[in-house]
């Protein structure tokens, strides 16, 4: 049964990369046994009636309706030696936390889409553990129609981040879908994989890799299902793809305008769309200058990127209004529920003295005609309403005081 | 007083037009309503227009060209208002609510040449057919002026506000789209004047300056589009023929009849 006390029992406790840098991070990993492992004993042990556990790279989080707070931390990897990186919320603010959690307000990345996944996992293995209960699985439902809406209602997943996926967005803004597209990657760099590998994920149908070692750009062709050509028919594939990247460390532009002119009018004047992540730069400006080619440059992708994180930090702030209303809201809801089930209980266990009673006094009753009968049996239901009226009210009045903190759940 | 069915036209215009330039303050509700309201305001629109040619004792002229070329772009904007295309409707609903606004408010003149010929099936077929042309060019160059601004961002790498477009190529596809189903109805709706002439005059008839601006325009489309399909691709090419080639087209509709007389002038 959810007592109206357990609005502010709901406590979340961890750490995250706000809170502990990744030396103690990386040593918290936990897979799918360990956490099934820890939210069995949490229960076996007594600490808890219900526990959720969120493992990620960046955050270890434990969501739990505690009967004993003070031993939660026990149960994290490495226990005590993680006092000072922890966290408490409680009651509404740990609601609030792990809506903004699933919404990706909290994240490292602001708006990245993973987050959401890893904490349906955490559902999942917590359904596993039979560890949710009447107060964290309409938490982890409420959880999800949030994050979606936070998603969906706002732009905080519009603008994407990333070297390679500001590549991506400036080829979309250009191409619309990258679906039967082919490309042309110059060079083995890191930079220039991170686009590469970016625009693949969108349904590239063809991945030409060039270097000037052909060697090298077969190893990357292997990892990432291109196709290694030569550096000496570089100019001849420009006309046959859409998308060219270079990222090379050459010290002077080896492609220059006449070049990608002359590839231009082999491909009827195809747009041609060329990013070029080279200091120095691989392609002379001056091809910018042609009707259907697009040049970007590093810098360019790099205020793509800004203008993306700076939409996020605006969504952000949207979202994060959505969130508190959905926090209060869902509150509400469960110290309804939480009420509404307590005012039950109470009429119940009156009604089922109040029967017995009548059945003890049964027999003193016997000569009484069915009239009288019934007039004691509404009389003993009026007397029963009535005691339990003033109780009644106080169970709502005290389930309008909201309470929300975020601190230690041990001073209370 | 029979204009006054255009005033719900004009109100649906107006909302779409406030829609789409201040989507923040009409909410997200209004927003994807856009293109359901747009399709209503163009049958409303057809209403108004059929009733006023056929009913209500008008001779067509210089308001109901207008009006019709209102209609024609926003039945091909509610046609292909689709997704991101939205955007397009910042341009689109306030070109269809000027076009129609002045449509009310210049000085009514019926065509001189239904003063000779009267009424015939003809008619009907030639205004359809020219202004559903019309309203193709109509949108072709507003999608035009659209893809040359968003060109020019990313030509200038100024990237703000280009999320909210189609990308170029999907900007592109309409516009050629559009200029292709334009040239296609205006050489049948010449087609069908040709052989309305013919048929109600009894008599050879001359070619008169609205029928030569409009030949010259069909070959500048015609210019456009061999342009396009011969030589490649040149995406800016034919935003610009499309853009000089709407602006020639307006011209001869209500200019050429101010200036020169003939069968398609303004009745006295």
């Amino acid at each position: 049964m959810v007592m109206p006390a357990e609005k502010t029992k709901l406590v979340a406790v961890g750490l995250s990369h706000h809170t502990a840098p990744v030396e103690v991070r990386e040593k918290l990993a936990m897979d799918e046994s360990m956490v099934i492992d820890t939210l069995t004993r949490l229960r076996q042990d007594g600490v808890v009636d219900e526990a959720m556990l969120i493992s990620t790279c960046n955050r270890v989080e434990l969501y739990a309706v505690p009967r004993e707070p003070n031993r939660l931390q026990d149960y994290l990897p490495r226990g005590r030696k993680l006092s000072p990186y922890l966290y408490w919320h409680r009651g509404e603010s740990a609601v609030r936390h792990l809506f903004r959690v699933a919404s990706s307000l909290d994240s490292l990345v602001l708006g990245e889409p993973q987050i959401l996944g890893q904490v349906k996992d955490a559902v999942r293995v917590a359904e596993r553990a039979e560890s949710l209960g009447k107060v964290l699985r309409p938490l982890t439902q409420r959880t999800m129609s949030v994050a979606k809406k936070v998603r969906t209602e706002t732009d905080i997943g519009k603008n994407r981040v990333g070297i390679g996926n500001a590549g991506v967005d400036l080829a979309l803004q250009v191409f619309g879908g990258l679906r039967g597209r082919r490309a042309l990657l110059v060079g083995v760099g890191d930079m220039g994989r991170q686009v590469a590998r970016a625009l693949l994920g969108e349904g590239l149908a063809e991945l030409l890799i060039c270097n000037r070692t052909l060697e090298r750009a077969s190893e990357l062709a292997e990892t990432t299902g291109g196709t290694a050509v030569p550096w000496e028919r570089l100019n001849e594939y420009l006309s046959r793809v859409d998308i060219v990247i270079t990222a090379t460390g050459a010290q002077k532009p080896f492609i220059d305008k006449a070049t990608v002119a002359a590839a231009l009018r082999r491909r009827r004047w195809e747009t041609l769309f060329l990013v070029d992540l080279s200091v120095p730069r691989n392609i002379d400006p001056a091809v910018d200058d042609l009707e259907e080619a697009y040049l970007f440059n590093i810098d360019d992708l790099v205020a793509v990127v800004g203008q993306g994180q700076d939409a996020r930090v605006a969504a952000a702030k949207v979202a994060s209004e959505l969130v508190e209303s959905e926090a209060v809201r869902f509150m509400h809801s469960l110290s309804k529920m939480g009420m509404r089930s307590q005012i039950a209980e109470l009429t119940l266990n009156a009604e089922q003295i109040r029967v017995a009673e009548l059945q003890r006094s049964s027999k003193m009753m016997m000569g009484l005609s069915t009239e009288q009968r019934d007039a004691i049996d509404a009389m003993t239901r009026a007397i029963v309403k009535k005691l339990l009226h003033p109780q009644i009210r106080e169970i709502g009045a005290s389930n309008l005081v909201e309470s929300s903190s975020s601190s230690d759940p041990r001073k209370n | 007083m029979i204009r006054l069915l255009y005033i719900p036209v004009l109100a649906l215009y107006g909302w779409l037009t406030i829609v789409h330039l201040l989507p923040a303050w009409v909410g997200e509700r209004s927003v994807a309503r856009a293109r359901t309201v747009a399709t209503i305001a163009a049958i409303l629109h057809l209403v108004a227009l059929t009733w006023l040619v056929f009913e209500g004792n008008t001779t067509p002229g210089i308001q109901e060209g207008l009006s019709a070329i209102s209609l024609g772009v926003m039945v091909a904007y509610a046609w292909v208002g689709i997704g991101r295309v939205r955007a397009l409707g910042m341009l689109v609903s306030p070109f269809a609510l000027v076009l129609l606004g002045t449509a009310l408010v210049v000085p009514s003149h019926g065509i001189r040449a239904l003063e000779v010929t009267g009424y015939s099936a003809w008619l009907p077929v030639h205004l359809a057919l020219v202004f559903s042309g019309i309203g193709g060019f109509g949108l072709s160059s507003i999608v035009g002026v659209v893809y040359l601004w968003a060109r020019d961002r990313l030509k200038k790498k100024r990237f703000d506000g280009l999320q909210r477009l189609p990308s170029l190529e999907v900007l592109d596809r309409i516009q050629f789209r559009a200029m292709l189903f334009g040239f296609i109805f205006l050489t049948l709706g010449i087609g069908a004047g040709g052989a309305w002439a013919t048929a109600s005059l009894h008599h050879a008839w001359t070619v008169d300056a609205k029928v030569w601006s409009v030949v010259l325009i069909w070959f500048w489309y015609g210019l456009a589009l061999q342009v396009r399909l011969v030589g490649g691709r040149r995406r800016r090419r034919t935003a610009l023929f499309s853009i000089l080639g709407f602006g020639g087209l307006l011209f001869s509709l209500v200019g050429v009849n101010y200036l020169v007389s003939g069968w398609h002038g303004y009745a006295s």
